[in-house]
């Protein structure tokens, strides 16, 4: 059953004269519970496209249905409202709130979403059930990269978004929260779609989306993804 | 190419650069003007204290000074020049007018200044020499006919000169006005050569010398000079010193006044932009950190990096001096003009602002700092290598409260967390936040308190204690008490005495009340009107403070041209206008003090023609020379709301747009996991509102502890307590709250236009 829909969605920013078209009539349809990658070079596109998934931007043509529901037509309010419920974000830069400790960075989307799971339950999931009371400039980057998952995922979403999720990482540290993204999908059925540079990322995808020039180049779903461990990184 | 960059910076940070340029411009203007004011008012005065003589001291005698006492005062050692002299208040024919008639017989002492016409002859049979100040306000002109009269005697004449005179710098007809009427009341001066003509041989004979005061210029002390003069002329004379005169004292009061202010409003304007400063460049340092090592990566030297943002602090500090020097000379001007309200108190001839020497001073040195601020805040950014420099600023690590492990902390909201913590990370932020919180609220509450504070005396000491419609003053010297006592009677009306009397060596009004009629009344030191009983003397509160004495102690007293001293008992404590000591009639008489009666108070419409009343004063008049004066409180006040607005708005919006601009990214974050605007929006505002909340009951007690310094300082004379009207609580709260709110508001507003995604992309 698809849980995303794009119906000939286009997204045209303007600066002045000057017209960039990022998203240019795209149509795309993806699976619940998929391990999904979206590829593509820099100015392609993908950021773009997840943003319009995750209700961050909307699109100047087409209709973006999530869950059987519209969200291209939503006012602000509502888009918050959908982010509060439906989407669960974790970014390169890992975005936490530096003046809230750990615990309650993640106990802070119960002031907003509709059916959050437990904090500690989440942070044990992630492996930082001992880190709990310290602050995120207390952390590495792995281990904040950990929270801003166990956020996303404390909302109880059904898709998480993960922009360049790893790109801030080391090698190591990186293949410690594909492994736990991965198992996300794997184990608690949630549709996790990853936006990303790195092709090896790619070979562990239910489904490759390539983008380019704001249009989708290919949609290829791979029938024997590799485990983490069997990627050469 | 650098320029270029300095001026799109200063856009790129116009709210901090606007929101600093009125900060500067404030504490400048205001820190000049208050100098502006004071050193204004000493120059001009100074000019014609000196132009007119204005005398150092001034002897007394009820029998009158003659040539032989002129010549022993001049004498004496310290003397540079001395003068007889007469004041005496006169009647303008057919008119209720009265003049202080004034002759100095050597006019280098207590002379005028001739503003128009003729100059000052001292053989002149018929010339006036007008005050131009009474001139102006009744339409009189030179060559214009004038009849005064005094008792059987008249005296006509044509006005010769429009002049001024130190003498009467403040022009009031006795101690009960606190403001000069012009309409009513003015001062002229005639040659000894015209007294003589109008004054018929006889009265003379009667009466000896019409010469009541000896007026000298000297350089002696007091102490020394009543000693000399007392040896000179072989008798205890009553002798006041210039600082016992209204027109001394009470201008130089304003002087003083105005230096207190100057030492006040200003450092809190003046903290407040420097503090402002020092959190603002701070910022925009640390904002620009990568910019700042870029151009160090690029091969910039140190010093061009410093001089360039050095520079954006001291174009903010050229830019709100020069706005500055425009508001400090406009509030100088706003009090001190010809046609303001200080021109209603004071008459000088000239209006001229002038400015302190060191205020220019003290102007170079807060631009100088506010450079320094800039270099300083740069210079931190600037250090390291190039490759530090080029790191963005990383703010200050979090570390945990003392009070989280309380079990109150772990059950309060994240919103709550979030703000707290954010106000001890940013303390600086918040600690200015509050100042400019404390600032608004002191200056409300010391702004309006002063006008609760003038509102009750003036009920008490004016609506409530002169309970009579008329106020006749008597002509002392030719009026029996029984004469006195049968008018009062006659008019139904209370009557009082008055005595210039000593306690120590300093002198002080002795006054002795009828109190039949309830026609005066006295207010107690909570401001409670009471009656006064018959078994001592009340004493205002500036002398039992001096003397340190309270109802049930004693008090010794002798009153001038006697050798006589009481000793009495003190039956209570004052609130009073003057400075005296007060006894009814009966313990008068019980206590063997003779006196004469000087002033009959009644409500009767009929006053007939006695030749015992020497003027007659209305309530009204009296209450109306203090509407003027109150006229000139209230545009203070308002001014002060205004700047305490204006102040409030400033601090807290610029601090405001730090703190958005400072959580852009928490907010973005917010606002990417499902927050709403609107509950981001009360997240900001409500970190404003305790900060207010905290700001408003600090700033109570301050506005409370600057209200009593300026009483003190500005009104000692006048025994004023502190009062604060529920209105005045009410406003000063609402006013600040309302500011922050709003301030609040319009900050809370930007979070609809965060750009989640481009926020969130941002490098940490």
């Amino acid at each position: 059953m698809a849980i995303v829909e794009f119906q000939n969605v286009s997204r045209v920013y303007r600066n002045g004269d000057h017209e960039q078209r990022a998203l240019d009539h795209v149509n795309l349809s993806l699976e619940e519970g998929k391990f999904i990658v979206i590829l593509g070079p820099s100015g392609a596109g993908k950021s773009t496209l997840l943003n319009m998934l995750g209700g961050l931007d909307s699109p100047t043509e087409g209709t973006i249905i999530v869950n059987g529901k519209d969200i291209s037509t939503l006012t602000p309010n509502e888009l918050a409202e959908y982010r509060a419920a439906s989407v669960g974000f974790v970014f390169q830069s890992y975005n936490l709130i530096p003046t809230l400790t750990v615990i309650e960075n993640v106990a802070l989307v119960k002031e907003i979403a509709p059916n959050p799971l437990s904090s500690h339950d989440m942070l044990k999931a992630v492996g930082l059930e001992d880190h709990i009371h310290q602050f995120p400039s207390e952390l590495s980057g792995g281990e904040q990269q950990r929270v801003s998952i166990a956020r996303a995922l404390a909302k109880n979403p059904h898709i998480l978004l993960c922009d360049e999720p790893t790109g801030a990482l080391d090698s190591e540290t990186g293949v410690m929260v594909l492994k736990l993204l991965l198992s996300m999908a794997r184990d608690m059925g949630k549709t996790i779609i990853i936006v990303t540079h790195n092709q090896n990322i790619a070979k562990m995808a239910d489904v490759i989306i390539r983008v380019k020039n704001g249009k989708i180049k290919s949609c290829e779903e791979q029938d024997h993804p590799l485990s983490v461990e069997e990627v050469d990184w | 190419m650098l320029l270029k960059k300095l001026f799109r910076t200063l856009w790129q940070y116009k709210a901090q650069f606007i929101s600093m340029v009125i900060m500067v411009a404030l504490g400048v203007g205001v820190f000049l003007g208050f100098n502006v004011e004071w050193y204004s008012l000493e120059v001009n005065t100074n000019e014609i204290y000196e132009a007119t003589g204005f005398a150092d001291f001034r002897i007394y005698s009820d029998k009158g000074f003659s040539p032989e006492d002129l010549e022993a005062v001049r004498a004496m050692d310290g003397v540079e020049d001395a003068t007889r002299f007469l004041s005496l208040n006169v009647s303008v024919k057919d008119d209720t007018d009265t003049l202080a008639l004034t002759i100095s017989e050597n006019m280098q002492v207590s002379g005028i200044m001739v503003m128009e016409g003729e100059p000052y002859n001292a053989e002149d049979p018929d010339g006036f020499w007008l005050s131009d100040s009474y001139a102006k306000a009744n339409g009189i002109a030179l060559g214009d006919q004038l009849t005064l009269t005094y008792q059987v005697i008249s005296v006509t004449g044509t006005v010769k000169g429009l002049v001024k005179s130190s003498e009467y710098l403040i022009c009031l007809p006795d101690t009960n006005q606190m403001m000069p009427d012009y309409s009513t009341y003015g001062f002229v001066y005639i040659s000894p050569v015209m007294l003589d003509r109008a004054i018929p041989a006889l009265y003379k004979a009667l009466i000896g010398s019409l010469y009541h005061q000896i007026n000298v210029r000297s350089s002696l002390d007091k102490p020394a000079f009543v000693e000399a003069a007392d040896k000179a002329l072989g008798t205890t004379r009553l002798i006041l010193s210039k600082d016992e005169t209204v027109s001394w004292s009470e201008a130089q009061g304003e002087v003083n006044e105005g230096k207190t202010m100057a030492s006040i409003l200003p450092v809190l304007f003046l903290a407040i932009a420097i503090l402002t400063m020092v959190t603002t460049m701070h910022r925009i340092c640390a904002s620009e950190k990568t910019q700042i090592g870029t151009l160090k990566a690029l091969g910039f030297k140190d010093r061009r990096i410093l001089i360039h943002y050095s520079a954006y602090a001291l174009i903010i500090g050229l830019l709100g001096t020069i706005l500055g020097i425009g508001i400090g000379y406009g509030l100088g001007w706003f009090i001190m003009n010809p046609d303001g309200a200080m021109a209603t108190y004071i008459d000088v001839p000239s209006w001229t602002l002038y400015a302190p020497a060191f205020s220019w001073f003290v102007i170079i040195g807060i631009n100088a700092f506010l450079a320094f601020i800039g270099f300083l805040s740069v210079r931190k950014m600037l250090q390291g290598t190039a490759a530090d420099a080029l790191r963005p600023y990383s703010p200050k690590r979090m570390k945990h409260l003392r009070f989280e492990e309380t079990r109150r902390f772990k059950q309060l909201g994240f919103g709550t967390k979030w703000n707290l913590r954010d106000c001890v990370r940013h303390k600086a932020r918040s600690l200015m936040t509050l100042f400019g919180i404390i600032g608004c609220m002191v200056l409300l509450v010391g702004g309006l308190g002063m006008k609760d504070t003038m509102d009750a005396f003036l009920d008490v000491f004016y609506e409530k204690a002169i309970n009579y419609t008329t106020r006749i003053n008597l002509d002392e010297e030719n009026t029996t008490p029984e004469e006195g006592k049968a008018l009062a009677e006659s008019l139904n009306g209370d009557w009082s005495a008055s005595r210039a009397v000593q306690i120590g060596d300093k002198g002080y009004t002795l006054e002795i009340h009828s109190t039949l009629h309830d026609k005066v009344r006295f207010a107690d030191t909570d401001m409670k009107i009471i009656p006064l009983d018959d078994s001592g003397v009340y004493l205002c509160s500036r002398i039992a403070r001096d003397y340190h004495l309270k109802a049930g102690d004693e008090l010794t007293f002798s009153p001038y041209d006697s050798n006589e001293h009481y000793t009495v008992p003190v039956a209570g404590v004052l609130d009073s206008m003057t400075e005296g000591i007060f006894m009814t009639n009966t313990f008068a008489e019980k206590a063997g003090i003779p006196y004469q009666v000087s002033s009959v108070y009644t409500d009767s419409a009929e006053i007939p023609d006695n030749p015992h009343i020497l003027n007659r004063q209305s309530k009204q008049s009296i209450m109306d020379s203090f509407n003027v004066f109150m006229d000139l409180m209230n545009k203070m006040i308002w001014l002060l709301v205004i700047a305490a607005v204006i102040l409030g708005i400033v601090v807290l919006y610029n601090l405001g747009v730090m703190s958005y601009t400072e959580r852009y990214r928490e907010m973005a974050t917010l606002k990417v996991v499902g927050f709403r605007d609107s509950k981001i929006g009360r997240l900001l505002i409500s970190q404003n509102l305790w900060l207010t909340v905290l700001g408003i009951l600090i700033g109570i007690p301050a506005g409370i502890g600057v209200l009593q310094y300026l009483l003190t300082a500005l009104a000692s004379e006048y025994e004023l307590k502190l009062v604060l009207g529920l209105p005045t609580w009410l406003i000063s709260i609402l006013l600040t709250f309302g500011v922050s709110l709003m301030v609040g508001l319009m900050v809370a507003r930007k979070n609809r236009h965060i750009d989640m995604v481009a926020a969130l992309k941002t490098a940490e």
